[in-house]
């Protein structure tokens, strides 16, 4: 379900022309845009995590740009932003790139230079997605296992052989093939080497 | 005075026969209040009057029989024989029936002033002659005390570059002191000017009109004249008059005179000239320094609407080259590029207003329509320094008379300050309040209040003196301006500390006498 919702822009940014040039400008080129005009605004409104990205205004009053990230960085949000940013903000943008921004443009900007950090941006979203998505989806088949067939996955992925697996968990060598047929299934693995990466996968992601 | 016997007089009188013209002579001789001394063709002393023996402090028989020259110090004594042979020799006449003012000696050594009158007794001879002979050290020591007060106005007149006069009904000139004469380079002898006189040839054609007015209202007894003008000299020169005069009326209430005095006020008013145009240059600097600490505020202020306008129209290129052009929203961003460009060109407007150097100017003033005016620029500063600026006004308030651009400096440079203060402080304290209301029946107060650091004792102290700054880039003129400013307009500028935390800078003005706005 996730998969099918199209990305939208969001745009947040206090000075209203600015907000709505940026709205007609992604409206023209048929992508879904919704824009704030306060980082708070833009908390408050019911995302449900929905693909896309953030293009954000790093000076605003009250809630700044960056303090904004801040807080959806608290919030594990994995939305890629790139902020907008004035003449002699380049110290400002540093920190943001530094907090993770994706990247940052000078007002005035070329609107092919926008729509082209744009779209790379909402690959990278998409990627990141899928990647998630995947992940939950190994959990799952990873949960569907018994604690025993859990038992001999994590010995066959350190690399053990079914007879030292066997001796291990004191079963015969025949119980354990059965087990580990088992694995194999419920986790949809091509191949031992397919296995072990979808492990390693979602319990040591920066492997 | 004790009346005494004549045989006190001595010898001298009983030696001659006293017929009744003699006793008559006695008794006016000694009536008389001048001292009358009665001398022969020699000088020798005849007859010495009482008033005479009061004024000398010699008994008549002591003098009778002596020289005159013994009532007198040199030179006269040693001159006086000389004088008298001469007299007898020529017949000419130096002092008999003609008088004068010369110096006597009493018994006791003293010298002292005198007016003294001779006459011959007719047909006597050899010649008798009578002395008048009155003490004048009284009129000599009031004339001397009037010639002294005299040559000291004259000298104060002279130092404060002031002088009077005293005019007839008809306004003519009376008398017009010599420095009167000095600041109107009038020649002494000339005295005498009238009113019309004096306002063509000298007074400067702007200002008659003023001059004119002034009189008459002193003229009608409504109020004493008290007005400045200028005046122009022969040489073309001009000088400020201050000139203050009151008419004089008669029992009938008819005008009887004018007196006045005329100050040469030129080099106090260059003075006061020279202090208030460096005051407004000082002025103009700090307004021009408030603005450069604007500058990246102020470009970003322009760089909005110039970001708006350059996104919308790129987006209007896209609407327009679509299968089905989207017309209507690019009507719609047309419109908005239009608006965009015109706020980047108040952006500049309002720019040049403010640092434009100029005439300072008074005028009614709405103090609502004023903060609001004032509201992106002030608003540039808060947003890059992600501040929130709050402008609650009352409505209705009375205007103040004011220069509209002095006032903008006075709460932009309490603005900035208040932003400044809160550069260190989290996110929700980030705000800054501009108030105005109706404090008294005549007086507008405008507050700005923030939540910054507040501030310290120490600091307080030196708050308002020139130079004196907390900040790193600061020109310590700010608060130093703002507060001449407002005591310029007749108001007073101060702080106290804010409830929560922080600082609130007050002033006031007095609400103008014209007409009020609102209810």
């Amino acid at each position: 379900m996730i998969k099918e919702q199209k990305p939208t822009v969001f745009v947040v940014d206090d000075d209203s022309a600015v907000r709505d040039s940026l709205r007609l400008l992604l409206k023209s080129v048929g992508l879904p845009v919704e824009v704030f005009e306060s980082g708070q605004e833009f908390l408050d409104a019911e995302r449900d995590d929905r693909p896309g990205c953030l293009v954000l205004d790093i000076r605003m009053p009250g809630m700044s740009g960056l303090e904004l990230q801040v807080k959806l960085n608290e919030r594990h949000s994995i939305l890629p932003i790139i902020f907008i940013t004035g003449h002699g903000d380049v110290p400002m943008a540093v920190e943001a790139m530094q907090a993770g921004a994706v990247d940052f443009i000078q007002k005035p900007f070329r609107d092919q230079d926008l729509l082209d950090r744009i779209n790379q941006a909402l690959e990278k979203d998409a990627g990141s997605r899928r990647m998630l998505a995947e992940r939950n989806m190994i959990r799952k088949r990873l949960e569907s296992l018994t604690p025993r067939e859990r038992e001999v996955l994590d010995l066959v992925v350190a690399g053990k052989a079914n007879k030292v697996i066997a001796g291990d968990l004191n079963l015969s060598q025949r119980t354990v093939e059965i087990h580990r047929a088992r694995v194999m299934e419920k986790m949809e693995a091509h191949s031992l080497a397919h296995l072990v990466r979808m492990v390693l996968e979602v319990e040591h992601p920066e492997a | 005075m004790p009346h005494r016997p004549h045989s006190a007089r001595g010898g001298s009188a009983g030696r001659r026969a006293r017929s009744s013209r003699e006793l008559e002579f006695r008794a006016l001789l000694d009536a008389a209040v001048d001292a009358i001394v009665v001398i022969d063709h020699e000088g020798t002393i005849e007859d010495f009057s009482r008033a005479a023996e009061q004024l000398f402090g010699y008994e008549a028989a002591e003098v009778v029989g002596r020289n005159v020259r013994d009532l007198m110090p040199e030179p006269y004594r040693s001159q006086h024989d000389g004088y008298m042979h001469r007299h007898l020799r020529t017949g000419e006449r130096r002092i008999i029936g003609i008088g004068r003012e010369v110096v006597a000696l009493r018994k006791d050594g003293r010298e002292f002033p005198c007016d003294l009158a001779v006459g011959q007794v007719r047909g006597s001879d050899p010649p008798r002659f009578v002395g008048f002979i009155r003490d004048i050290t009284q009129r000599k020591h009031a004339e001397e005390e009037l010639r002294r007060s005299e040559s000291e106005l004259r000298l104060a007149q002279e130092l404060a570059n002031l002088g009077n006069y005293v005019a007839g009904g008809d306004g003519g000139g009376d008398y017009v002191s010599p420095q009167l004469c000095r600041i109107l380079q009038l020649h002494p002898d000339q005295q005498r000017i009238t009113r019309e006189d004096y306002l063509d040839r000298w007074v400067h054609p702007a200002d008659r009109e003023r001059f004119e007015e002034a009189f008459a209202r002193m003229d009608s007894g409504t109020a004493p004249l008290d007005v400045e003008y200028r005046i122009v000299l022969a040489d073309g020169s001009v000088r400020h008059l201050h000139h203050l005069a009151q008419a004089v009326f008669g029992p009938g209430g008819q005008l009887v005179k004018h007196v006045g005095t005329i100050h040469d006020i030129t080099d106090r008013r260059r003075v006061e000239d020279e202090a208030r145009a460096l005051q407004e240059r000082l002025t103009h600097f700090s307004r021009l320094s408030t603005m450069g600490e604007m500058a990246a505020g102020l470009a970003h202020e322009i760089n909005q609407p110039l970001s708006a306008i350059a996104t919308y129209a790129q987006a209007c290129q896209r609407l327009i080259r679509l299968p089905e052009p989207a017309l209507e929203d690019v009507v719609d961003a047309l419109e908005q590029i239009n608006a965009q460009a015109l706020r980047a060109g108040e952006v500049i407007r309002r720019l040049r207003t403010f640092v434009k150097n100029r005439e300072v100017r008074r005028e009614p003033v709405d103090c609502t329509r004023l903060l609001e005016d004032l509201r992106m620029l002030a608003d540039t500063d808060a947003r890059l320094h992600n501040i929130r600026l709050r402008i609650d006004s009352d409505v209705g308030l009375p205007t103040v008379y004011a220069d509209p651009i002095q006032l903008q400096q006075v709460v932009l440079n309490l603005v900035r300050n208040a932003i400044d203060a809160m550069a260190e402080v989290p996110e929700e304290r980030r705000e800054v309040l501009l108030s105005s209301r109706k404090a008294s029946e005549d007086e507008v107060e405008i507050v700005v209040a923030d939540h910054g650091t507040g501030l310290a004792p120490e600091a307080t102290e030196h708050l308002f003196n020139p130079f004196f700054t907390t900040k790193a880039s600061g020109t310590g003129l700010g608060l130093a301006i703002s507060r001449s400013i407002v005591r310029a307009h007749g108001g007073r500028l101060w702080h106290t500390p804010n409830a929560e935390c922080g600082a609130r800078f007050h002033f006031t003005l007095p609400v103008s006498p014209a007409v009020t706005t609102g209810e």
